[in-house]
């Protein structure tokens, strides 16, 4: 089906490709995130006291990418990965690798080498985790991630815990042109290839969220959410379970293994485990997923930038404590966490949708603004009454049931 | 392309290098498996893989530095200065303070792990588990945060004249093992005399035969009159106790670092991959297996030392993926 206009009860539609069909406002809403985020970098240079930088926003779009990913088992096949940051990692260090000691620099083949590697990878690691569920397949997801993590730790070759570069080290190169390359443009670090860097990105994170859509929307995507609901009606329905949802395993690694590509592009002096591979960054991951609302397509990508931006702004504020002044950078992401797991748990994607909380509580306060009198009473009421069970729990805990 | 150095098993069977390792490896397990266990024990019963378990062990150990501190002093600033030398009476009441130590931080945790879980975690038990992992790893980051803001960056160590005071007892000198010092033993027995114990607590009081019921079908405990709620939290509790015990002895044979919770979590998934999901048997062998293997591979290839435990893990995932013992409940 191509492009173009329909109408279905009497509301305009627009058809971007098959199955997608958006209304006009939707269309122009999503135009304007779309053309906001190409604005990004300008913006940030532009501006010098807002929290927008193009570093962290950048890292926060490929974490959200990778996310994007990880949402896809968790939404459709309730699997909740806790390793993700392995699929990343081995792109990234798979870039890294192929400039250092191959001196291969075009970008192209650089993305397309570390996403096999990274598709491998998640092949294998979805092979062992393949009979695991709930609770157990975190733990399993979370182990193989630490294993990939300290593959590159201790091996002397990949750097140590000081991670490699992504520049090559043949001889006879500038300095300036050692870096991954798109055609004659160098991406190494200056405000051009920088830019560009940021929307070839942008553009990539786009048609990955199309496929997506398009995936979730297919029979695969509808016999997963089978899976996701019930694993042992799916199998007697027919459903090749474990192969479905090793191939769902393999294409959420896949979005890792991109995300993880771009972030060496990008990141191309400092590919470490670290900021790469480390369980933090699979939590992080999870985390993403969760802040923007993992029962939605782009909550997770949202979620990414969000996140980073919070963190980079919660990583500049210092407290004081008995050990001199320390920065509470996690305290704060995860108080944030906290918030969102009991008050708003669609996160922020979920909440602002028509049918999400902030969505409904915002269209009741316009019809009716007096409602902020009967919120406040009850906010402060809930909050009483959780004081008071938690003072009945821990005497029921001292004393007994009397 | 050489990735990494050789490896050189034949260093390993040198038989005085191979018992040391083995009872440095020993100790390392048994510390393991005081962690693990708690956790284990509370996925077993709670249902909920609570990652901020090895945050509570290095809380632990923190809490053991302050508490070390007031008692004995840190590092070279030594409040208590033990005579030089092996004097029987002072090197034993030196054991007995550092056993002191461990328990009032294991007690210190009870009431935080207790709080923790009435207010965190409870409300979340009946939602997706996808959000108690969201939850424990929001805890994992504040407890993180506030260890560093408390104690600061710098590892902590317990006073040096105390540590010598306990390795001054003779113990594997006696047998012509040197360069092992006593605390090592020392840690060896007091862990075992926990695990022992933890064996006996569920295996023969009423209140353990009651969690393990709770394990085995919270709904049938609930109508014989078990308080689940209670239950939950004192299992959570116990699995802190067990932390923190875990976190004192740690920081008494080595020091309390940051960063060092995150390892302990990781090596703990593996104790449970490897032993079973929710068996303190399983945690016993997996732990010992882990700890030994670490101390193998030091000697054989330091390069390999944290990746050998998840290569032991990825093995039995292959050949037996529920573990070594399978569900707990029905055995200790």
């Amino acid at each position: 089906m191509t492009p173009g206009l329909s109408r279905e009860d009497g509301q305009l539609k627009i058809r971007i490709m098959k199955g997608l069909e958006l209304t006009p406002l939707r269309l122009v809403l999503l135009l304007a995130g779309i053309g906001f985020l190409f604005l990004l970098p300008a913006i940030a240079r532009n501006t010098g006291n807002l929290p927008i930088r193009v570093r962290p926003i950048y890292r926060g779009m490929v974490l959200g990418l990778a996310a994007v990913g990880l949402n896809f088992l968790l939404r459709h096949a309730d699997l909740t990965s806790f390793g993700h940051a392995a699929f990343f990692g081995t792109a990234a260090y798979t870039v890294a690798i192929m400039v250092q000691i191959f001196d291969i620099q075009s970008a192209v083949v650089l993305m397309a080498v570390a996403v096999v590697a990274a598709t491998l990878m998640a092949a294998l690691v979805g092979y062992f985790t393949l009979p695991h569920e709930g609770l157990y397949f975190a733990l399993v997801t979370l182990a193989f991630g630490q294993l990939a993590f300290s593959i590159p730790v201790g091996i002397s070759e990949l750097g140590g815990t000081d991670g490699l570069n992504a520049l090559t080290g043949a001889s006879g190169v500038p300095i300036g042109e050692q870096y991954p390359r798109l055609g004659g443009l160098f991406f190494n670090g200056q405000e051009v290839p920088n830019t560009i860097l940021f929307w070839v990105t942008i553009v990539i994170v786009v048609i990955s969220l199309l496929v997506m859509y398009r995936l979730i929307r297919s029979p695969f995507g509808s016999a997963l959410d089978a899976i996701g609901q019930q694993r042992t009606r799916a199998r007697f329905l027919g459903l090749p379970v474990k192969r479905y949802v090793w191939a769902a395993f393999i294409i959420s690694g896949i979005y890792g293994g991109i995300a993880g590509a771009l972030y060496a592009l990008f990141f191309s002096t400092s590919i470490d485990p670290g900021s790469t591979l480390q369980v933090f960054v699979s939590g992080d991951i999870l985390y993403i997923a969760i802040l923007g609302g993992f029962k939605t397509l782009t909550g997770p990508f949202i979620g990414g930038i969000v996140f980073e931006t919070l963190s980079n702004v919660a990583s500049d504020v210092v407290i004081t404590g008995p050990a001199g002044e320390t920065e509470v950078g996690r305290l704060i992401t995860g108080a944030v966490l906290l918030v969102i797991v009991f008050g708003f748990p669609s996160g922020i994607v979920g909440s602002l949708k028509p049918g999400g909380r902030v969505y409904e509580a915002g269209r009741t306060l316009i019809r009716n603004p007096s409602v902020v009198g009967p919120w406040s009473r009850q906010a402060g009421r809930g909050v009483v009454d959780a004081g008071r069970r938690a003072v009945k729990n821990v005497r029921i805990l001292i004393m007994g049931v009397k | 392309m050489v990735l990494g150095t050789p490896l050189t098993i034949g260093d390993l069977l040198q038989p005085e290098r191979f018992i040391t390792q083995t009872i440095n490896g020993l100790q390392a397990g048994f510390v393991l498996f005081l962690i693990a266990s708690g956790l284990t024990v509370i996925l077993g019963i709670l249902d909920v893989l609570n990652l901020a378990h090895g945050e509570l062990y290095a809380l632990g150990a923190f809490i053991a530095s302050s508490v070390g501190g007031y008692i004995v002093g840190t590092g070279a600033n030594a409040i208590v200065s033990p005579p030089s030398g092996f004097d029987p009476v002072s090197s034993f009441a030196f054991v007995g303070v550092l056993i002191l130590i461990a328990l009032i931080t294991a007690l210190i945790m009870v009431p935080i792990g207790a709080i923790v879980e009435t207010t965190l975690i409870r409300p979340i038990y009946e939602r997706s588990q996808v959000y108690q992992l969201v939850l424990t790893f929001a805890i994992l980051l504040i407890i993180a945060d506030i260890v560093t803001l408390v104690w600061g960056s710098d590892p902590q160590q317990l006073a040096f004249s105390t540590k010598q005071a306990v390795n001054d007892i003779p113990s594997f000198e006696l047998v012509g093992l040197g360069n092992i010092p006593t605390l090592v033993l020392m840690v060896i027995l007091v862990s075992l005399g926990l695990g022992v114990a933890l064996f006996w607590f569920f295996g023969r009081t009423k209140t353990g035969r009651i969690i393990r019921a709770t394990a085995i079908d919270r709904e049938m405990a609930t109508a014989l009159g078990v308080s689940t709620d209670r239950t939950f939290t004192l299992v959570f509790a116990l699995g802190s106790f067990l932390a923190g015990f875990a976190g004192a002895m740690q920081f008494v044979i080595t020091r309390a670092q940051t960063g060092m919770g995150e390892q302990a979590l990781v090596l703990s998934f593996v104790v449970i991959v490897v032993g079973g999901l929710g068996s303190l048997r399983g945690a016993v062998v997996g732990a010992v297996v882990v700890g030994v293997l670490q101390n193998w591979m030091i000697v054989i290839n330091p390069d390999f030392q944290t990746a050998a435990p998840f290569a032991v893990m990825v093995l039995i995932l292959l050949v037996k993926p529920e573990g070594l013992f399978g569900t707990w409940g029905e055995r200790t």
